[in-house]
């Protein structure tokens, strides 16, 4: 049950992390997101050396990303102007997040800073999601129409230079939003190895405006590039994207994934909302409660790369 | 240098050693003393090792090595004064940064870093009683013999005394991955001039070149001492995959893509077929 890695190097149990692919695989097919910030953490945990995690990720999103992308295509739902204009946004902002990557991980903050933006952006989202999601279900307990979360009114965003007409999304708005999207996504895949699905849906429905049923596809395209991106960017300029690891990883999740979509189907959109804000707020939770409680060494060693 | 704690408390931290496969292992050590290339000669001390490379492949977890050797002068062994040997083996040199954690502003974050340069990578030594039993202190440290006397070749501390926590926090944490250990009654003799020691190779272990020392100790003082290249390696596809993922790193990251972009497109295929 004991395999090599080549590039962590050290022997793991690869049943374990195959159930663990398995596992994440499971919630992104359910949650339609990647599951890199599940994963990440996962990983290092289990004892992956920080950097192979964070890289070695990305290429599990790639791929779980690539079976969504493909289905939502197939149905017409993704919005290949908007998804385009995001993927090279996207793909400049990992080339400055492998570059910052490499900055961090040379001052040794690459672990604050990598928990320090999880807790933020997991907290911030989460919470979001929860209120929305629970406004949502009372509505319907109620039995009033569920408000739609697609607001008619104006915003600031409205009043932004550069319009451009997004048929698709029946959308005529500014593209500084889409790219500067795009652009933080693509710093966060880099950093923190993972897609951004959680970051980019909200921000298209509740920033941008886009009808809900492009989403979803418009964001796995964009996500199926950036990650890919980071990969390649990874393996040229720091060597530790671990092939075998992603295989094992990658095998595990597309299995996962295609139960997890199964579930998803019995259950309606905004209980799943639900569930994935308490997931959310659970690993931002976690991951918080590492940075405020004393660790029980304060000192931590790392070797330096050759 | 101060010292924090006597090298006996960290000898009591240690693993003790692994027991078993007695049999096999007295005829692969029977085997090694005729047929072993790393045996090397001297005056008072034949010293080799049961195995000079070790192959990391697919299914490594971890193996052990026996190093071996046997007192040669009789006029050592007449001589008066207990004999000792200590087997040290240290791996290839790294630069290996240490870094404190403290609060600032109620959250705990990595403020100082010491790196420490050309500390081995693993570190193991064996004696056949505690090494403060077999020589002073003095005698110990210019060999760096125990986990209390592994040092580094310079840091960027600005003193030593800054350094030392870190450097103890460096053992504490290799001994934990059991890259380091220390293991008095490690070496055994056979006979009264026959010795053997393990050694255990974990898992993950550096790769790179090693070095087996053997020492033989009278009175407190080194009387011979012999040195035994030890490789670590990787082979087979792990080599192939390591190499082209430091040679082109450019295809390799391409690889990697279109395997999970495979894999993804295979998985929607078959789940359409299925529904």
């Amino acid at each position: 049950m004991e395999i090599y890695l080549p590039i962590a190097e050290m022997s793991v149990h690869w049943l374990l992390l195959f159930a663990m692919g398995g596992a994440v695989g499971f919630l992104s097919g359910m949650f339609g997101v990647g599951g890199g910030f599940l994963l990440t953490p996962l990983l290092i945990f289990y004892g992956i050396p920080s950097g192979v995690a964070v890289a070695t990720t990305a290429s599990h999103v790639t791929a779980s990303s690539m079976s969504g992308a493909l289905t939502q295509l197939r149905n017409r739902a993704v919005d290949l102007k908007l998804a385009g204009i995001m993927t090279i946004s996207g793909i400049v902002g990992t080339g400055i997040g492998v570059w910052l990557f490499g900055l961090l991980r040379e001052a040794g903050q690459m672990e604050l800073i990598v928990s320090a933006s999880y807790v933020i952006m997991l907290g911030t989202i989460g919470i979001l999601m929860l209120r929305e999601s629970m406004e949502t279900l009372a509505a319907s307990r109620r039995g009033e129409p569920a408000p739609s979360a697609r607001a008619q009114h104006h915003n600031w965003i409205h009043g932004l230079p550069l319009k451009m007409r997004f048929r698709d999304s029946r959308l005529y708005i500014s593209v500084i939003p889409p790219v500067l999207i795009g652009l933080s996504v693509g710093i966060l895949s880099a950093i923190m190895g993972i897609g951004g699905g959680f970051v980019l849906v909200p921000a298209l429905i509740y920033l941008v405006r886009v009808p809900a049923n492009i989403v979803m596809g418009t964001s796995l395209m964009q996500i199926l590039f950036v990650t890919a991106s980071s990969t390649i960017l990874h393996s040229v300029s720091d060597f530790t994207v671990d092939i075998v690891l992603a295989a094992i990883l990658i095998a595990g999740g597309v299995i996962g994934a295609q139960f997890g979509v199964r579930m998803a189907a019995r259950l309606r959109g905004e209980q799943l909302r639900f569930l994935l804000a308490l997931l959310v707020l659970a690993v931002g939770a976690r991951l918080l409660y590492g940075l405020l409680v004393s660790p029980g060494d304060p000192f931590s060693i790392s070797a330096d790369m050759p | 240098m101060r010292r924090d704690s006597p090298p006996s408390a960290i000898a009591a931290r240690c693993r003790p050693p692994r027991v078993g496969g007695g049999k096999r292992r007295a005829a692969l050590f029977a085997a090694s003393l005729f047929f072993s290339a790393g045996a090397a000669q001297a005056d008072d001390l034949v010293a080799g090792l049961s195995q000079d490379i070790i192959q990391i492949t697919s299914n490594y977890n971890g193996t052990d090595i026996v190093a071996f050797g046997a007192i040669e002068n009789m006029n050592v062994m007449t001589a008066a004064g207990p004999l000792d040997i200590v087997v040290a083996v240290r791996g290839p040199n790294a630069d290996i940064t240490v870094r404190k954690k403290e609060r600032v502003a109620g959250i705990w974050l990595n403020n100082h870093g010491v790196v420490m340069r050309g500390i081995p990578g693993y570190y193991y030594v064996a004696s056949t009683r505690p090494l403060s039993a077999i020589a002073p202190e003095d005698t110990l440290k210019r060999y760096e013999l125990g986990l209390d006397l592994v040092e580094p070749s310079s840091t960027t501390a600005r003193t030593p005394e800054i350094a030392e926590p870190y450097r103890q926090a460096l053992v504490r944490h290799k001994l934990i991955e059991g890259l380091y250990n220390e293991n008095a009654g490690g070496v055994e003799f056979l006979s009264p001039t026959l010795f053997r020691a393990r050694v255990p190779v974990p898992a993950d272990v550096p790769r790179g070149q090693y070095n087996v020392q053997v020492y033989l100790f009278r009175d407190g003082n080194v009387v011979s001492a012999q040195s035994t290249p030890l490789y670590v390696d990787q082979t087979g596809l792990e080599r192939r995959l390591f190499n082209f993922a430091h040679q082109e790193p450019l295809a390799y990251g391409l690889s990697t893509v279109l395997m999970a972009a495979a894999l993804g497109w295979l998985s929607s295929i078959v789940f359409r077929r299925m529904t």
